[in-house]
């Protein structure tokens, strides 16, 4: 809750800061805001979670550990913004309380213990993302991007709507305990409405973390947006949406497993093949990076297919590994558009030679999306596969190690290009920010993968 | 009862003709005689604060915008985007998806017991307000920073820029 209201207040600065033409004070105010935050909400941990404000939030180990690791992607991923936000307009304040605000959104999507928060949370989220993906006014792959995101969320939003209206209709309840009570008095009895109800939900919430057949907006949007808002929105958001999606089917919707769990295997096949055999054609590597992180959706989904404890531990890893390494990439990338213009695999030839740190960095980032061991990227697919097997779905975890085998073949081409393929190039400078970012987010992946007991134990 | 069957006939009624209109503006006017329709059902059910907000918001305010939005379109034959076989196909295709799932869901239907609430007056103003403030108050504070960043945003989409012009 402190870190709800530290988020919000903190964009309000900001905004005053803009006001005030105080645009050298904005990045150093917002980090050190979101490390307060990110403190604050570190310190809710392990007190006895109730329910609070009449049931509406409840800020439990998973909120917990959920908002920690978001707000700690945005302070990286701010850290990354600077001088960004200026190449394309001069109203710099804004997009930092935009982000701020979307990230109080992200908090409340988190740690809700009813649906009108839900609600609430998402709506916050996703409206700032619309305008963000929007910012470059002149140019038309971003207009794209904002107006697709725009319609297709608005969809979506519908649809989460009308479905949790019939929950409510057939329940008699927003609140998650109670939908819970409702299913467990009589689980032979439900009413269908509910069923329906589950499924819009789900559908929603596919919608909103890119799950195919799902997916469609996302290619598009993560290409069209500025590149810094593509690596937020691929992270941050992503985890968020994925936090809400489990809380929701762990609190309420667990005694009728056998309902959701075939919806959520074929999400699963169609993202993990989708995602997977689309992104080896692609040419750019921000357009693999989307398709990309629609494969690692397939990945999460695997943990609501086995529902205990271990569930949210597994999530939780699994996005941390894909946050930090996924972070590692789009700074690489931000890098690239901004001094060579181009972000084709063949514009990474030779990039060792000239910048070997960046070249390392980067190299750690994919082989922890491809999930190699002693990377964080392989404990998160250890963990997905290991809560898949637990349920028995044999096959399933045979056609996910394929695609990954898949995934390996288009991670490794960045590799190739960067190593192997000679080229006259200019050295890329790298600022100051970049490198505490890349190094620390490099250091993440390694000891998460060397040592995962550090987090895998937490909720 | 009686007034509540002709009511509904109106809204059925109606709806149907904001589809069958060739006219976009008739169909928005059905639209707003729809709505009217839904005005009554809410005052039917005693719930009076939905039915004047359904009155100011939905006739009032959203109608009028969709009005001024058809203007602006300039729609007619000439600037219609061709309709092509392919999305005739799927359109069948999704209506008959649609029937069936209709039909489907009719087949589970049986008459509900009879619904009695237990505070008839729910959906009077002072008990909704009551909700609104103790049970909802967090729901509803976090609604500002909704419209704050919607808003935030507008002014900054709809900006000039003074550098780039």
């Amino acid at each position: 809750m402190s870190a709800l209201i530290t988020i919000t207040v903190l964009a309000l600065i900001l905004l005053y800061l803009g006001l005030f033409k105080a645009s050298k004070a904005l990045l150093p105010v917002a980090l050190i805001g979101l490390v307060v935050a990110l403190v604050l909400s570190l310190m809710e941990w392990g007190a006895n979670a109730e329910p609070i404000f009449s049931r509406m939030m409840l800020y439990d180990h998973f909120a917990v550990a959920f908002s920690g690791i978001t707000i700690f992607s945005t302070i990286l991923i701010l850290a990354l913004s600077k001088d960004y936000f200026e190449r394309i307009s001069s109203n710099v304040a804004e997009y930092y309380a935009l982000i701020l605000f979307s990230l109080a959104g992200i908090i409340l999507m988190v740690s809700y213990h009813n649906l009108s928060m839900l609600f609430i949370g998402i709506e916050i989220m996703s409206i700032c993302m619309y305008i963000l993906a929007g910012i470059k006014k002149k140019d038309f792959a971003s207009n794209e991007a904002a107006l697709k995101y725009f319609l297709m969320g608005a969809f979506s939003t519908g649809i989460l709507l009308f479905g949790i209206t019939l929950i409510y209709g057939a329940s008699g309840s927003f609140d998650l305990e109670m939908i819970k009570q409702y299913i467990l008095n009589d689980p032979a009895g439900v009413s269908p409405l509910l069923y329906t109800g589950i499924t819009l939900l789900i559908i929603a919430l596919a919608f909103k973390v890119g799950a195919a057949p799902f997916h469609f907006w996302a290619p598009d949007v993560y290409e069209g947006s500025p590149s810094l808002i593509t690596a937020y929105m691929s992270t941050v958001v992503k985890t968020a949406g994925f936090a809400a999606f489990l809380r929701l089917i762990m609190f309420s919707f667990a005694p009728i497993q056998d309902f959701w769990v075939p919806i959520i295997i074929t999400l699963a096949v169609l993202s993990l093949l989708i995602g997977n055999v689309t992104a080896v054609y692609q040419q750019h590597f921000k357009r693999m990076l989307a398709y990309s992180s629609i494969s690692h959706v397939g990945y999460m989904l695997f943990s609501l297919l086995a529902l205990n404890g271990s569930s949210d531990n597994a999530v939780f890893v699994y996005a941390a590994a894909y946050s930090v390494a996924s972070i590692i990439a789009f700074g690489v990338l931000i890098l690239m558009q901004k001094q060579v213009g181009n972000d084709s695999f063949d514009s990474f030839n030779g990039l060792a030679k000239k910048n070997p740190f960046l070249a390392l960095t980067l190299t750690i980032a994919m082989l922890s999306l491809a999930g190699i061991p002693l990377t964080a990227g392989f404990i998160g697919k250890f963990m997905m596969f290991s809560r898949a097997l637990a349920s028995y779905h044999v096959v399933l975890v045979v056609f996910a190690v394929l695609n990954a085998i898949v995934g390996i073949f288009y991670y490794f081409r960045v590799i190739v290009a960067m190593y192997f393929k000679q080229e006259d190039r200019k050295e890329l400078s790298v600022p100051v920010f970049f490198k505490f970012v890349l190094g620390l987010s490099a250091l993440v992946t390694i000891v998460l993968g060397v040592y995962p007991d550090f987090i895998a134990g937490l909720i | 009862m009686n007034l509540f069957y002709l009511v509904a006939f109106l809204s059925i009624f109606f709806s149907l003709l904001v589809i069958f209109t060739k006219n976009p503006v008739y169909s928005v006017l059905y639209l707003i005689v729809t709505f009217f329709t839904f005005s009554i059902h809410y005052i039917l059910l005693n719930a009076q604060f939905l039915a004047i907000v359904n009155f100011i918001v939905y006739m009032g305010a959203i109608l009028v915008l969709f009005l001024y939005v058809l203007m602006l379109l300039n729609l007619n034959k000439e600037s219609e985007p061709m309709k092509s076989n392919l999305l005739k196909v799927a359109g069948v295709i999704a209506g008959l998806c649609l029937l069936l799932t209709l039909a489907g869901s009719l087949k589970l239907v049986h008459v509900s017991d009879p619904v009695l609430l237990k505070n008839p007056d729910i959906g009077l103003v002072k008990n909704l307000g009551k909700v609104l403030f103790k049970d909802f108050l967090l729901p509803f504070e976090v609604s500002s920073i909704l419209l704050l960043a919607a808003m935030v945003g507008a002014v900054l989409l709809a900006k000039k820029d003074p550098n780039n012009v």
